[in-house]
C-alpha cells in the first residue's frame, strides 16, 4: 500500500529537512508555500493572542511512498522539524490507492521509486 | 517468599472477588446476578502425564476455567509455572472477561496453567506436555469456545503445538484455535510486542489527559520479559527515558537512561539484566522506590503492596502486569494522587491483537503490521476515554472505573441473553 505523507513544517526546516530525506532514499517530494494555524491560533512565542486568529506561512511537504517506510520518513521528519515551541506543525497519512508514472505508464509502487 | 506464604497473605482470587463485589454493588445489580458474575462458568482439572527422557513418568496437574461466555467465545492465556495453582487461574479468567469486555471486544473470559516449571523440561518433555494437557481439554477448546494463548512461561511454539494437536484431533487445520501462533503458521504481525505496545497508548492517553508534556520524562519498568521490553523499546524511540528495568535476578540502574536494545543483547548472552556494564545493579525491590515519573509493573501478581506502595515516586503508574497491586496498597496510591491505569486497561493490547489475530485467520486474510497498530491504537484509545469518562463522571478511581466499564457491558449481556433455559 502506498501512503501520502503530508506535513506542514516551519519554513525554515525545509532545507534540513529535504537533504534528510534523499539521503534516507526518498525520491520524490512536492513542496507548497501555504498559509496556516493550528492550536496556536497564528500567534509565535512572545506574542500576546488577542481574539482574532491569525495565518502564519508554513511549508506544505507531500510524499508518497511503501507503507514499509512510513515511519522511517515520520520518524525523520519529526526529528528535524521539532522547533520546540508551538507551533512546529502537523503530519498527516493519507491512504493512496495508486500511483502512475506518465512517462512509462508504470503503476503502483515502481511510479514512485 | 516462597509462593505458598504470597498465597496465605494475599490470596488472588479472594483480593479479585472483593473488589468484583465493590463494582457490583456500584452498579446496583441484582443479587442472582452477583452471584452468576462471581462463578466461573466452567472449572476444569486434569492430569497432564507425561513421559519424561530418562523414562520416567510424571503427572503435572493443568488447569482451565472458562469464567463467562456471554459476549464471545472465552479467551485467555495458558501459563506455565511451578505456582500456578487453582485460585489464581480462577482470578485470572475472571480478569479476562472484565478485560475483554473493557477493550470492547467480542470475546469472553478464560486462562488455564500448567504447574511445571518449563525451564526444567526438554524441548520434546514440553511438546509432550504441551499436545497431552491440549488433548485432557480437546471437548472444551476450540475458535468458537474457548481460546488460548502464550502467557507466562508460554510461546509462540507452544500455541503451535496446541494448534497441532487440536487440528488433528478434528481432521483439518484449525489455526483459529489458538492466538500468538508464529506468523508461518497464520501468527499476527504484531502480535509479540501488542501488550506492550498497547500499554504504552495508554501511558501517552494518561499523559494527554493529566497534561504532562512528554518529553524527557523517566521510566522504571519492573519485569523485562515480553511485555517489559516491547515497552520499553517503543518507549524509548518516542524519546522517554528509561532509567531502570528488573528481571527476577534483580534490576540496573542509570539515571541518565538505559538502551532497552542493547539490554535486551545483554539478556540474550546472560540471561539476566544484571551486570549490563552501562548502568549499576540495585535490589529488585528497590526498583519501585526510585524517582521517575512512569512506572510499569510488568512481572507478575501482587508486587505493589503495603509494604512499598508508600514509597513509589512516580505520577503514573501503568499496570502491565495482571493484578500486581494489592487492594490495600490501591489505597495508598490513591491517597498519594498517583494516576492508575488499571490491568484490565493497560495490558489489553495482547487481547486486543489476539482478536485481530482470530479475525485474521477466520477470514484467511492477513493485515499489514501498520494496520494492526493502527487498529490497536483505535482500540485502546477509545478504551482509555471510556474508562476515564467514568473516572470524572463517577468519582471513582481509574480502577474501579474500569471494572465499572467492563463489568457492566457483561452483565448487560447476562441480561440479554437471559438465563438458559
Amino acid at each position: 500500500m502506498l501512503r501520502k505523507i503530508e506535513c506542514f513544517i516551519q519554513p525554515f526546516k525545509l532545507d534540513a529537512i529535504k537533504e534528510a530525506l534523499i539521503k534516507a532514499g526518498v525520491d520524490g517530494m512536492s513542496v507548497t508555500e501555504v498559509k496556516g494555524f493550528g492550536r496556536q491560533r497564528g500567534y509565535i512565542n512572545g506574542e500576546i493572542p488577542n481574539k482574532e486568529v491569525k495565518f502564519l506561512p508554513k511549508t506544505k511537504l507531500e510524499i508518497v511512498v511503501d507503507e514499509e517506510v512510513v515511519d522511517d520518513v515520520t520518524k525523520l521528519i519529526v526529528k528535524l522539524a521539532r522547533t520546540g515551541k508551538i507551533g512546529a506543525g502537523k503530519i498527516f497519512i493519507i491512504p493512496v490507492e495508486d500511483a502512475i508514472r506518465i512517462r512509462t505508464s508504470e503503476s503502483g509502487k515502481s511510479a514512485v521509486t | 517468599m516462597s509462593n505458598s506464604l504470597v498465597e496465605k497473605k494475599n490470596n488472588v482470587w479472594e483480593m479479585t472477588l472483593k473488589r468484583l463485589n465493590g463494582t457490583m454493588s456500584l452498579l446496583n445489580l441484582k443479587p442472582g446476578m452477583k452471584k452468576y458474575l462471581c462463578e466461573p462458568r466452567k472449572i476444569i482439572e486434569v492430569a497432564v502425564t507425561v513421559k519424561m527422557d530418562n523414562g520416567d513418568i510424571n503427572i503435572f496437574k493443568g488447569y482451565r476455567v472458562q469464567h463467562n461466555t456471554n459476549r464471545g467465545p472465552a479467551k485467555g492465556g495458558i501459563r506455565y509455572h511451578q505456582d500456578v495453582y487453582l485460585d489464581e487461574i480462577k482470578a485470572l479468567a475472571m480478569l479476562m472477561t472484565w478485560k475483554c469486555a473493557v477493550a470492547g471486544i467480542p470475546f469472553g473470559g478464560s486462562k488455564g496453567g500448567v504447574k511445571v516449571n518449563p525451564s526444567e523440561l526438554s524441548k520434546r518433555e514440553l511438546e509432550n506436555l504441551t499436545r497431552r494437557y491440549t488433548f485432557e481439554i480437546i471437548q472444551n477448546i476450540g475458535p468458537e469456545k474457548d481460546i488460548p494463548a502464550p502467557d507466562v512461561g508460554t510461546n509462540a511454539q507452544v500455541m503451535a503445538w496446541i494448534m497441532d494437536t487440536y487440528s488433528i484431533d478434528k481432521g483439518y487445520g484449525v489455526p483459529g484455535v489458538v492466538t500468538g501462533k508464529p506468523i508461518a503458521l497464520g501468527g499476527s504481525l504484531g502480535r509479540e510486542e501488542a501488550t506492550g505496545r498497547g500499554c504504552v497508548y495508554s501511558i501517552l492517553s494518561a499523559l494527554k489527559v493529566s497534561n504532562i508534556d512528554t518529553t524527557n520524562l523517566k521510566v522504571v519498568i519492573q519485569g523485562f520479559g515480553n511485555v517489559g521490553s516491547n515497552a520499553a523499546k517503543i518507549l524509548y524511540d518516542l524519546g522517554f527515558k528509561i532509567i531502570a528495568v528488573s528481571d527476577v535476578r534483580g534490576g540496573i540502574y542509570n539515571k541518565k537512561g538505559i538502551d532497552p536494545y542493547r539490554v535486551l543483547k545483554h539478556v540474550e548472552k546472560t540471561g539476566s539484566v544484571i551486570n549490563y556494564r552501562e548502568s549499576e545493579n540495585i535490589a529488585g525491590s528497590k526498583i519501585f522506590e526510585l524517582d521517575c515519573d512512569i512506572l510499569i509493573p510488568a512481572a507478575l501478581e501482587n508486587q505493589i503492596t503495603k509494604g512499598n506502595a508508600s514509597k513509589i515516586k512516580a505520577k503514573i503508574i501503568a499496570e502491565a502486569a495482571n493484578a500486581p497491586t494489592t487492594p490495600d496498597a490501591d489505597e495508598i496510591l490513591k491517597d498519594n494522587d498517583i494516576f492508575i491505569i488499571p490491568d484490565i486497561l493497560c495490558n489489553a493490547g495482547g487481547v486486543t491483537v489476539s482478536y485481530f489475530e482470530w479475525v485474521q485467520g477466520r477470514d484467511a486474510y492477513f493485515w499489514s503490521k501498520r494496520k494492526v497498530n493502527l487498529q490497536l491504537r483505535d482500540v485502546m484509545d477509545k478504551a482509555f476515554y471510556e474508562v476515564y469518562d467514568i473516572h470524572k463522571k463517577n468519582k471513582v478511581d481509574m480502577r474501579t472505573a474500569a471494572s465499572i466499564l467492563g463489568v457492566g457491558r457483561v452483565a448487560e449481556a447476562v441480561k440479554l441473553r437471559g438465563i438458559y433455559p
